[in-house]
């Protein structure tokens, strides 16, 4: 049995029902319509991916969907709350591990061989000051919603995590298209991203500085994420710099400007950390700044997020969350993880081996949606295949219930069909923590399949925080 | 600024509503004409969008537009007329009334794109004669006392909020413009009211800030009709265009903002009074009408 976010036993969930009588009342051809404006919507704007497959080398608009995803006011308080909980421990956790006395290591919470063997920890990164301890300055959480109608953790995204500015673009583009739904809903608003971000990464300038100078560091125009590069910087009001804009001179990071050389203290950066600086990490990189973790080690610039964050967000210390929440903080965790397999555990890795058609075998260092094989989908040979991975590299695989992902009814082929959701929430850390209201909805437009992920399918859905009118009551009187 | 303040409702409290439908149309002069109907989202869209008796609805006002132009065929490039009555005609279809109410964003867009259209085609394709440089003076006139007008309406009501509300507010007052980016440029995304008013007035490189607006307009009257201390007209819009040039909006907010816009207005309006006696001596006297009595 899954769990439909529309539909509940007794019908059409309260918080839905306004919102289902307007698309009824709408009829099929026009939400075809509308469905048609949404597309011209993002076109015109030129949000387009590339779909790996196609030879002829079209952009797809981006699929959005015609139907929003309402998340209850006390549901949200409750994600909102497990959410910083979870982002302290990771900053916190980060910060030990990286200039602090690795207190959690010392104390066997997690083993040292397992942080020290994880693609993402980077020791080059050690005594490198984050200010307010604020490593993770923007994260994005993956939540899913198991058969029970629970909300759970599925992974952690702490190095560059992208999808914001559909967040945003889809809100407006749902004002447009839907308006008259949108109105008879009291909706939390998203579009204070751009500020509160701005306000995050100048919190943790380095502490001499006053008004710090800005800039949102890309991989360039190549970069699928491009697109949000130049839009957080356009909502910031910062420059949008290339590694080659950069120089690092004593320690001191500057970018180039037709009027010279300007000195830069925070950059908000959206390339990878082997990318970042080639004079310690990967040599032939071009996009990086040569010096710039020496100028970070200094002090006299703030890298966000933080160097080596890949460390907690690796699929094998993912386990390892909810013992970090209660060691940090001493409470208990308000959203619980996937139940979770680990390999390196000679016990579990029978159990795993025993059950892998029950499974799902992810690989740790993966993003994406790459490399995941749910068992009870594989056939015989993608199993064996499986398993011997499994026992060549232990470290590099868990294993997890699989979670039948909630469904929402989705816009498909001019009907409403349900299909499988998980939801991306992004969470801001500077002087204090902060969650924009819902997130990213991402929706798997196959039938029936599980994997959300843009780049192999999906969609997305403009996801509505209700304020205060739990039932979705009409506020305001209108048609 | 419809189409801001539409959209921009969509995410407010309820309770905004009414306030933010009856400033619109406080900004546009057009409270009085609308009299006591009861104000909701659609009926102020169709008034000003669609209404033809209203003769301050986009439809009128394209219509108006569109004779003038039509009388004007030899002074202006047929691209120019052309996109003029392509707009007209556009707004002449028959479910426009329907569209408005169940999807304005796409009878927005074409409103906007088609504006667009005609100025960049005008700058375009018309000659740097008088008749391009009265339609300059006319658009940059108007622009200059519709952003005081602006402030006037909406700093009134938002000078004491500083909620998450508050904060929106201020974007929608930027988008209105279509100065949001420009101002988080110049400002680093920090949204602070003085900071807006410093930079929807004064500001130097903004083309819709009141100062930019009436340094041009001083430029094409320095051409249009000579060196600006020989002339009623020059000494007027050199007066008004000093005192925006060298005033501080620190003194401005201090000494009281609403004093200060509104003789601004005043003066634009002397301005354009000053033009008409100038050029056409049709002794025509525009007159500002307070929003404050409203």
């Amino acid at each position: 049995m899954r769990f439909d976010e529309v539909y509940g036993p007794d019908g059409v969930r309260p918080h839905y029902r306004e919102l289902m009588d307007r698309l009824e009342s709408l009829g099929v051809d026009d939400l075809a319509d509308r469905f048609g404006l949404l597309d011209s919507f993002f076109q015109t704007l030129g949000i387009t991916f590339a779909v790996s497959g196609d030879e002829r080398g079209r952009d797809r608009t981006w699929p959005m969907d015609l139907v929003p995803r309402i998340i209850p006011s006390k549901e949200w308080a409750h994600i909102e709350s497990g959410l910083v909980q979870r982002v302290t421990t990771l900053n916190r956790f980060l910060d030990d591990l990286y200039f602090g006395s690795q207190a959690a290591l010392r104390d066997g919470l997690i083993p040292r061989w397992l942080v020290e063997t994880s693609d993402g920890y980077i020791r080059e990164a050690y005594g490198v000051p984050a200010p307010k301890g604020s490593r993770c300055v923007v994260a994005g959480i993956d939540i899913v919603r198991d058969s029970a109608g629970e909300y759970r953790v599925l992974e952690d995204n702490l190095r560059v995590p992208s999808g914001i500015s559909y967040v945003l673009e889809n809100r407006v583009a749902m004002t447009r298209v839907l308006p008259v739904a949108f109105a008879s809903h009291d909706i939390r608003p998203v579009d204070h991203y751009g500020a509160s971000l701005a306000r995050a990464l100048r919190s943790i300038a380095p502490p001499a500085v006053d008004h710090p100078t800005m800039a949102v560091l890309t991989p360039g125009v190549a970069n699928s994420a491009y697109f949000e590069h130049s839009f957080l910087a356009r909502q910031m009001g910062v420059e949008l710099v290339e590694g080659r804009d950069l120089v690092v001179d004593d320690h001191i990071v500057y970018m180039r400007t037709t009027r010279g050389l300007k000195r830069v203290d925070v950059i908000y950066r959206r390339i990878g950390d082997e990318f970042l600086d080639p004079v310690v990490f990967r040599q032939d990189s071009l996009l990086g700044v040569p010096g710039l973790l020496g100028a970070a080690r200094a002090g006299t610039v703030t890298l966000a997020n933080a160097i080596g964050n890949g460390v907690a967000d690796d699929k094998g210390v993912y386990p390892f969350v909810p013992a970090l929440i209660e060691y940090y903080l001493g409470e208990k965790p308000l959203l619980p993880n996937v139940n979770t397999y680990l390999p390196w555990e000679p016990d579990q890795m029978e159990m795993i081996l025993s059950r892998l058609d029950h499974l799902v075998v992810k690989p740790v260092g993966e993003a994406g949606g790459h490399g995941i094989v749910i068992g009870s989908r594989a056939d015989e040979a993608t199993l064996q295949r499986t398993a011997d991975s499994l026992k060549a590299n232990p470290r590099g695989h868990i294993a997890q219930d699989i979670v039948d992902l909630s469904t929402h009814p989705t816009f498909v082929g001019g009907k409403l069909e349900p299909r499988h959701i998980d939801l991306r929430p992004f969470v801001l850390s500077g002087d204090h923590i902060e969650v924009v209201p819902g997130g990213l909805t991402r929706v798997a437009l196959r039938e029936g399949s599980l994997i959300v992920n843009s780049s192999q399918g999906g969609g997305s859905k403009d996801t509505w925080v209700l304020d205060r009118h739990e039932g979705g009551q009409g506020a305001i009187s209108t048609r | 600024m419809l189409d801001v303040t539409y959209h921009n409702l969509l995410e407010s409290p309820p309770e905004d509503e009414a306030t933010a439908w009856s400033d619109l149309l406080a900004v546009l002069y057009l409270d009085r004409s609308f009299g006591e109907r009861a104000i909701d989202r659609e009926a102020v869209t169709s008034y000003l969008v669609t209404d033809r008796e209203n003769q301050g609805s986009i439809y009128s006002a394209v219509a108006r537009a569109r004779e003038n132009a039509r009388g004007l065929r030899d002074r202006i490039s047929t691209e120019l007329w052309e996109a003029i009555n392509r707009f007209y005609l556009d707004l002449g279809r028959p479910d426009l009334e329907t569209m408005v109410v169940h999807r304005p964003y796409e009878v927005f867009r074409t409103v906007k794109s088609q504006c667009q259209l005609i100025s960049g085609v005008a700058s375009q394709t018309m000659p740097r004669d008088e008749g391009y440089r009265f339609i300059v003076l006319g658009w940059m006139l108007e622009r200059a006392e519709m952003t005081c007008r602006l402030l006037a309406v909406r700093y009134a009501g938002l000078n004491n909020s500083e909620t998450r509300m508050g904060f929106h507010a201020w974007v929608s007052v930027l988008k209105s413009v279509s100065a949001y980016e420009g101002y988080l440029k110049a400002h680093d995304a920090s949204l602070d009211p003085t900071s807006v008013l410093e930079y929807l007035l004064l500001d130097r490189e903004f083309p819709r800030s009141v100062l930019y607006c009436l340094r041009t307009v001083e430029d094409q009257l320095n051409i249009l009709a000579g060196p600006s201390q020989q002339t009623a007209v020059g000494r007027a819009i050199g007066r008004v265009r000093a005192r925006a040039e060298f005033c501080e909006i620190a003194s401005i907010v201090d000494d009281g903002l609403d004093e200060f816009l509104e003789s601004l207005q005043i003066e634009i309006y002397g301005v354009a009074n000053e033009v008409d006696l100038h050029f056409f001596k049709s002794g025509t006297d525009l007159q500002i009408h307070s929003y404050r009595s409203a």
